[in-house]
């Protein structure tokens, strides 16, 4: 059936199964290929997207859950994102597969929380997993991301 | 071997071999003597400098060592330099072999690549003095461009390359002094992370084709298992579904897109052939293995130092304890894919995730009934690896697929095939013992593993019987401390699990067995354990600096907090030595680890932050296994098929600071890639016996009580 999604602030109409998970609308339908599939059971966090600003995993959110709903993905941060800087000032990938879903992720706990402890840092991106053990530089590119955010603001009009 | 010309891909640029000396196991055993690997280096008409080469990018950061290595002795600006991987041929082959492994990536690449990159530059400076009747010495390459002080006149290289590709290349080029060098020995920025964090499509999984459809796998969850058939008509009512096709070890269901072809694999009706090894479980293969520790049960001699019996004899007292770690899994984030696409002309192009190329080429061939020439393996960036993409037994039933279907497809498993095909970290079993004299020093070492043979599984030509198997006594073999005696041998305990390196291969468990048991004997001889491999050590200056340097940085025999305790490690593995010291409590039953420092003496550097990346990530992976990973084995398959039972190390586990040093001892360039892993296990272990007063002989913690 024909569903409309707004992905990135844009409409886009697909012809798809309504149960199909949102991971698959975004990678084989509309060729947004950062989120990435990692277990098919919300268990890793390769797949996390924004839905209403919520960080979600989507291979486990049926289309027909989301067909109103503002979804946000790595290609919506265009590259601009804060947190996508401090990502490569601290080199945080390896491999990289994880990466868009931690970044994701990272975005949504520092709008929920823009200057968040380290507990809350390591509470907050407990749902998605990296072979490669980057953690130790999410944390610090966490923390980079909230000092230049909250600088940028407070130094806002 | 492939001439200059093939690797020219405009006309008027120079190339330049880079030539690696990589010896194989098979030929020192020989006593044969180097074989050598080739990259080739070319500058284009356009200035862009690229290195075609066999080295596959994993996320370990080789292809930055590279690029960095080349701008430094050339002269060029790093964003100029790229490093692709080369498809397979001939010049890039080790024991007519393409891959990457053996955290070769920078430490036998270093040399080879600077003697290229002078070469490149000799040959630019005089195409350029030649051209301006000017001395070469008095001629510099910096930025990209040739230039000669004494009359301003500057030439980029790429309009020099075609002049310079005419000359020929000098024997022994000047290497640039260290202060020269602009990158080595800095912090620079990866080459391949900009895409990473923007999200851009580098892996094979995001490989579109046209008209791609794509195909998922349902295999035998037994080990080995073949299918016997399936009922076709299964899958009809999935919509979007188009066909299912018998492929090596079971079935492929195509869709015309991801989620059908998923949907059709679950409704597939599938039926596999029944196997000898239909009940195996994993308390049958320890029983065997620990059979196998009895002195009656022949074993292989691995090394023999002084004479143990007579040592044991001798002793005041004889300690020892038997050791168990279970079958590990590989668990990289990109589950297993490619894309199969079959030409006008019949020539199969293969995107894969692999980190043997020929291997995987060859499989593709014999699958399709075609010469490999007719195979064109083009390698993305690996979503993970870690020795899983070392195999090649995902692309066979891919290029099956694509044959039935005639359309380009894009194969792959389910992270239930992914942690159920195996080609496992092996399982093994060890039966240690220390003879003790009065003083409570060590007088002798005997080491005896059992387990399955990790080279007979992998390797295509097996090991044959009364061989030893190299991994299950590596690191204990080549142990640097030396007690009078010291006896190591191994019993082979064949099981029918695949089995393939996993980062760091051998020294994961053998770290653990070593590394866990001299803390039980410093235990029984109520000794430091720091003290007692100081003194198993004494004799070599290199390894006491090491354990010096983490003990004192780490804050050895300091007070801690009530209820924290300090445990440390030493591991040797490809190159490098490696010490590392955990400070760790207890919370609600479960370990955390506050601190881990590490001391690294890989020889020398490239990439420092590359290092302390490698540490970090080779100190998470490590403790992620020792924490909870364990592939369980029932009714001859694998139970864990997934992250909810098979759980990697998540945020919150994970050290909460991890300090890396490093010790430039100018020694021959070590592996950085897989040396942090091993010690950190039993660093960790031994930080909780200290704790508890309890040894822990098996692993994961996760199976142990810390109430």
């Amino acid at each position: 059936m024909q569903i409309t999604l707004k992905v990135n602030g844009q409409v886009r109409s697909i012809d798809a199964d309504p149960d199909m998970p949102l991971l698959w609308a975004l990678r084989d339908f509309l060729g947004l290929k950062g989120a990435k599939y990692g277990c098919g059971i919300a268990a890793c966090g390769a797949c996390t997207v924004q839905v209403n600003g919520r960080a979600m995993r989507s291979c486990v959110v049926p289309l027909k859950s989301v067909a109103n709903a503002e979804i946000r993905s790595i290609e919506g941060l265009a590259g601009q994102h804060p947190v996508q800087q401090a990502w490569l000032e601290e080199q945080v990938p390896q491999c990289g597969y994880c990466q868009t879903g931690q970044i994701m992720q990272a975005v949504t706990l520092l709008e929920q929380n823009p200057n968040p402890t380290r507990e809350e840092i390591r509470a907050g991106m407990e749902g998605v997993l990296c072979r490669c053990g980057t953690y130790p530089r999410i944390e610090a590119a966490i923390r980079r991301a909230a000092d230049a955010m909250t600088t940028k603001k407070a130094g806002s009009p | 071997m492939i001439s200059r010309r093939e690797f020219v891909l405009g006309s008027g640029a120079l190339a330049v071999a880079v030539s690696v000396p990589l010896r194989s196991y098979a030929a020192e055993k020989a006593g044969g003597g180097d074989e050598f690997v080739t990259a080739y280096l070319e500058i284009a008409a356009d200035g862009r400098v690229t290195l075609h080469s066999p080295t596959t990018e994993m996320g370990q950061g080789t292809h930055t060592g590279h690029a960095v290595i080349i701008a430094d002795e050339l002269g060029v600006d790093l964003e100029r330099v790229s490093v692709v991987t080369a498809e397979p041929a001939d010049p890039f082959r080790r024991n007519g072999q393409m891959g990457s492994g053996g955290s070769w990536g920078v430490r036998f690449w270093y040399q080879p690549l600077r003697k290229a990159s002078a070469q490149a530059r000799e040959v630019l400076v005089a195409a350029a003095a030649a051209k301006w009747r000017v001395p070469a010495a008095e001629c510099v390459l910096e930025h990209g461009e040739v230039v000669h002080a004494g009359s301003k006149r500057r030439a980029g290289i790429g309009a020099l390359a075609a002049a310079a590709a005419a000359l020929p290349l000098p024997a022994e080029p000047a290497l640039r002094p260290r202060s020269e060098l602009r990158y080595t020995g800095r912090n620079v920025p990866r080459v391949d992370l900009g895409p990473k964090v923007r999200g851009e499509p580098v892996f094979a999984s995001d490989v579109e084709r046209t008209g791609m459809v794509f195909a998922c796998a349902v295999l035998s969850p037994v080990f080995g298992g073949e299918l016997e058939g399936f009922d076709r008509d299964s899958i009809n009512p999935v919509p979007g579904v188009l066909d299912a096709v018998a492929v090596p070890g079971g079935a492929a269901v195509v869709g015309t897109h991801t989620w059908a072809a998923m949907r059709g694999a679950e409704a597939l009706k599938v039926r596999f052939k029944p196997t000898p090894h239909d009940s195996l479980d994993s308390a049958t293969i320890s029983r065997q293995m620990r059979a196998a520790l009895a002195p009656e049960v022949s074993a292989v001699e691995a090394r023999r130092d002084g004479d143990w019996a007579a040592v044991a004899k001798a002793a005041a007292r004889v300690v020892s304890a038997d050791y168990e770690v279970p079958y590990l899994s590989h668990a990289p984030m990109e589950p297993w894919n490619c894309t199969v696409e079959i030409d006008g002309d019949g020539v199969i192009h293969i995107w894969a995730p692999v980190q043997t190329q020929d291997r995987n080429r060859n499989a593709a061939a014999a699958a399709a009934g075609v010469p490999p020439e007719k195979v064109r393996l083009h390698t993305t960036l690996l979503g993970g690896g870690f020795g899983r993409r070392l195999g090649s037994d995902g692309i066979a039933a891919a290029v099956v697929t694509a044959r039935a279907v005639k359309r380009p497809v894009k194969f792959f498993w389910r992270r239930e095939e992914e942690f159920g095909q195996g080609w496992y970290r092996p399982a093994q079993v060890a039966r240690m013992e220390a003879a003790l004299d009065a003083e409570g020093h060590v007088t002798g070492l005997r080491v005896r593993t059992a387990g399955p043979a990790l080279s007979n599984s992998f390797s295509a030509q097996g090991l044959p019987a009364g061989q030893l198997d190299g991994s299950s006594v590596q690191t204990i073999r080549e142990s640097r401390y030396k007690p009078s005696a010291f006896l190591v041998e191994w019993a082979r305990v064949d099981q029918p699990v695949p089995m393939a390196p996993w980062r760091s291969v051998g020294a994961t468990q053998n770290g653990y067995f070593l590394e866990s048991f001299i803390d039980e004997v410093a235990r029984a001889a109520s000794r430091d354990p720091y003290e007692l491999r100081r003194e198993l050590l004494a004799h070599d200056p290199r390894a006491l600096k090491v354990i010096e340097t983490v003990t004192k940085a780490a804050g050895w025999g300091k007070p801690l907090p009530a209820g924290r305790a300090r445990g440390m490690a030493f591991v040797e593995s490809y190159g490098s030595l490696c010490a590392e010291v955990a400070e760790v409590s207890l919370r609600d039953g479960r370990p955390v680890v506050h601190r881990v420092v590490c001391a690294l003496d890989c020889g020398s550097v490239v990439l420092p932050d590359g290092v302390r990346s490698q540490v970090e990530g080779g100190i998470v992976q490590g403790l992620s296994a020792a924490m909870g990973e364990a592939v369980r084995i029932e009714q001859g398959r694998a139970a864990d098929r997934n992250f909810d039972t098979y759980p990697l190390l998540r945020f919150t586990e994970s050290p909460e600071r991890i300090e890396t040093i490093v010790i430039e001892s100018g020694e021959t360039m070590g592996g950085v890639g897989e040396p942090p892993l091993p010690p950190i296990a039993p660093a960790v272990v031994n930080a909780l016996a200290a704790l508890t007063g309890k040894p822990i002989r098996e692993l994961p913690l996760s199976r142990h009580s810390f109430a």
